[in-house]
């Protein structure tokens, strides 16, 4: 956590900001998306409450936190009050190990009369040396809060949304690993920092002793590894239960799957549990092929010499690099957030078996496939 | 109370938990009659084997250690696996999943 | 107490007791919950063993799926609670009782005695000074070089398992008459 008194504080408040920040995204995302669906089918969506509807979210707000606070006789109580709290953790703590911006530096300044020696605040909630390993394995763990949902709430369609729900996160998780596994292999190493570090520049590729540039692409992990990318953000949508996988909650034969029996704040905190989870698919997404916070063209070096140039002052040139790198990276994160509800109201709802062929006979063999293809492009390139 | 058994953390910690957790286990097996809860107490005593391998491994500088506990986690899916899909055909056959209905083996 | 001790006895004391009500909560569910508790709090005591790569394996392996899926084939059978978590057979409870006592005993013991037989290498621990990528590095390498006769053997292990388990789930049940 840190030194002394002040770096364990500031790292305390990191986490609570970062929480923070994921929680408030979650009202926005959810005006975005009715807008957005709203644009997609030509209908007209939130409109009245402020103006383009904006105030709607507070509106909502206000309705789930004064909603009536319904248990069925039914239930597991322990169970039913704990799910949705658990949806929280994995959300919040896969999060916090993603890199967002270049680390703030502060300098040694007075306060209190002592010395308080400079410092160097990464921007993300703790860096993690296997990085990707400890995030899947976080996430994973998403699947009990589902299925102590649906056991809980003691109705069969619960119950049902939540066998479906584990069934499809256990087969897609494997997909989702193995996707990832040419990209671990091509940067040899799995901490998503040293990943953004070697995304920066033009992109440039070894071929036995040959060297290719291209100077008017960046060099991103989705040129490397194109299939991957593809496999990869296909496995997260059914990850986090969203359409066309979200056979969990399918409301044509379930109801509404594991979630039948929650309402108000409860149905709330399933609902960011849910946005979490695409945040962190996003936020993947972003660091393994699009080169994390580095903005392209530039380098992060390029964009800290240019800050300090600018600012004269080591301190103020962190800061505004960060700033800068932070714009960079919530550039791309919305764009895939975006995307996630563009499919979300594009795409139809598969059917169970369908759902599973994917998974299993389409996505496992064309990720094994991609594996042992950069395997050997590996060997060979350097060879 | 010695107060360096509390402060200093070593080997014999690590060792004692997983002799203890391996305990449970096998209490689990030797006691409950439920086929899941068995093949829950058998990974429970597998977990605390590969604790101790991975101490050992700390607290010797091998990394063999860390090998065995990935072939002792391959095996424990493997045996969830098959203990899973035994215990699902004699759920099929009884609607009851007690350990007296593996008493025959006659096919 | 230092910060490792303190850690320590915090999952220590989580580990045991989630352990302790594994065998003990009569219904599958919680124990199964409680056993993916323990498997959550061994991977922070692989965390404290310096073993990260292992420590998220744990959590995907275990957590992840294994616990998933004994948590999903409960829910199926939709099991009622057990009456007994502890039911009577052909030997009583307390003979067992007393060999796991006997057995913890030795086992207990084994460890006092074994003390001053293990050369513990504190100060020279190469895993320590090792980076977290260059320990996985060098553990994929004693995988693929040293141990690749097991490795490939686990591969064969699993094919069968996989083909075990298919075709026994594809059985009519049961496995003789009445």
């Amino acid at each position: 956590m840190g030194h002394d008194i002040f770096e364990i504080t500031v790292n305390g408040i990191k986490l609570v900001l970062i929480f923070l920040l994921m929680v408030q995204a979650v009202p926005m995302l959810v005006w975005l998306e009715r807008r957005g669906s709203a644009f997609i089918q030509n209908r007209f969506g939130p409109n009245r409450v402020g103006p383009l509807g904006l105030l709607q979210l507070g509106a909502d707000a206000i309705k789930f936190l004064t909603k009536e606070n319904f248990v069925p006789t039914s239930a597991k109580k322990a169970l039913f009050y704990a799910a949705p709290v658990f949806a929280l953790i994995p959300g919040a703590v896969a999060f916090s190990a993603i890199p967002m911006a270049t680390p703030v530096y502060i300098e040694a300044f007075e306060m209190f009369g002592q010395n308080w020696g400079p410092y160097r605040f990464l921007v993300q909630g703790y860096e993690i040396g296997v990085g990707i390993v400890f995030i899947l394995g976080v996430s994973s763990l998403a699947a009990y809060t589902i299925l102590m949902a649906g056991w809980g709430s003691g109705n069969k369609f619960s119950l049902m949304g939540a066998l479906r729900a584990s069934a499809q996160t256990i087969s897609y998780e494997l997909a989702l690993g193995l996707s990832i596994v040419g990209v671990i292999m091509m940067f040899g190493t799995f901490n998503l920092t040293e990943m953004i570090n070697a995304q920066q520049g033009p992109l440039t590729f070894k071929w036995m002793e040959y060297t290719v540039t291209a100077n008017w692409l960046p060099n991103w992990g989705i040129f490397f590894q194109p299939l991957g990318a593809l496999l990869f953000f296909t496995a997260t949508f059914a990850e986090s239960n969203r359409l066309p996988f979200d056979l969990a909650e399918g409301e044509s034969e379930l109801v509404a799957g594991f979630h039948t029996e929650y309402g108000g704040f409860k149905m709330n905190l399933f609902f960011i549990g849910e946005y979490a989870h695409m945040m962190i698919a996003s936020g993947l997404m972003t660091v393994f092929f699009f080169g994390g916070y580095s903005i392209p063209y530039f380098s992060v070096a390029d964009v800290q010499a240019w800050a300090l140039s600018v600012t004269q002052s080591e301190m103020s040139a962190s800061i505004l690099s960060a700033l800068l790198h932070f714009l960079s990276f919530n550039i791309k994160f919305g764009f895939f957030l975006w995307t996630f509800i563009w499919v979300r109201w594009t795409l139809p709802r598969f059917r169970y078996d369908q759902l599973m062929d994917l998974g299993w006979k389409t996505m496992l063999p064309w990720a094994l496939a991609n594996t042992i293809i950069t395997a050997f492009i590996i060997y060979f390139a350097t060879i | 109370m010695n107060t360096d058994f509390i402060n200093q953390i070593g080997l014999n910690h690590y060792l004692i938990l997983a002799a203890l957790l391996f305990t449970m286990g096998m209490a689990g097996v030797l006691l409950r009659r439920n086929v899941i809860v068995l093949l829950m107490s058998i990974e429970l005593m597998l977990n605390s084997v590969n604790l101790t391998f991975v101490a050992f491994s700390k607290y010797l500088g091998l990394l063999d250690g860390h090998i065995i506990v990935f072939f002792v986690m391959t095996i424990a899916a493997a045996e969830a696996a098959v203990g899973l899909a035994l215990a699902v055909t004699i759920f099929k056959r009884f609607r009851e999943v007690n350990i007296r209905f593996f008493e025959h083996l006659k096919g | 107490m230092t910060a490792d001790a303190f850690l320590f006895w915090f999952l220590a004391i989580v580990t045991l007791g989630s352990g302790l009500s594994v065998i003990l909560l009569s219904n599958p569910i919680y124990s199964a919950l409680s056993l993916a508790m323990t498997m959550v709090g061994i991977s922070a005591l692989f965390v404290t063993l310096n073993a990260y790569f292992i420590a998220g394996v744990q959590l995907i392996v275990y957590a992840g799926a294994v616990m998933v899926l004994f948590v999903m084939v409960i829910m199926l059978f939709d099991l009622k609670s057990d009456t007994v978590a502890f039911a009577k057979g052909k030997f009583t409870g307390a003979l067992k009782v007393a060999s796991v006592g006997l057995l913890a005993g030795l086992v207990v013991a084994a460890i006092d005695l074994s003390k001053g037989l293990i050369g513990v290498k504190d100060g020279e621990n190469h895993l320590v000074a090792l980076g977290d990528m260059e320990a996985t590095k060098s553990l994929g390498r004693i995988l693929f070089q040293k141990y690749v006769f097991g490795f490939e053997a686990l591969g064969v292990l699993l094919l069968v398992i996989a083909v075990g388990a298919v075709s026994l789930a594809r059985s009519k049940g049961g496995t003789h008459e009445h």
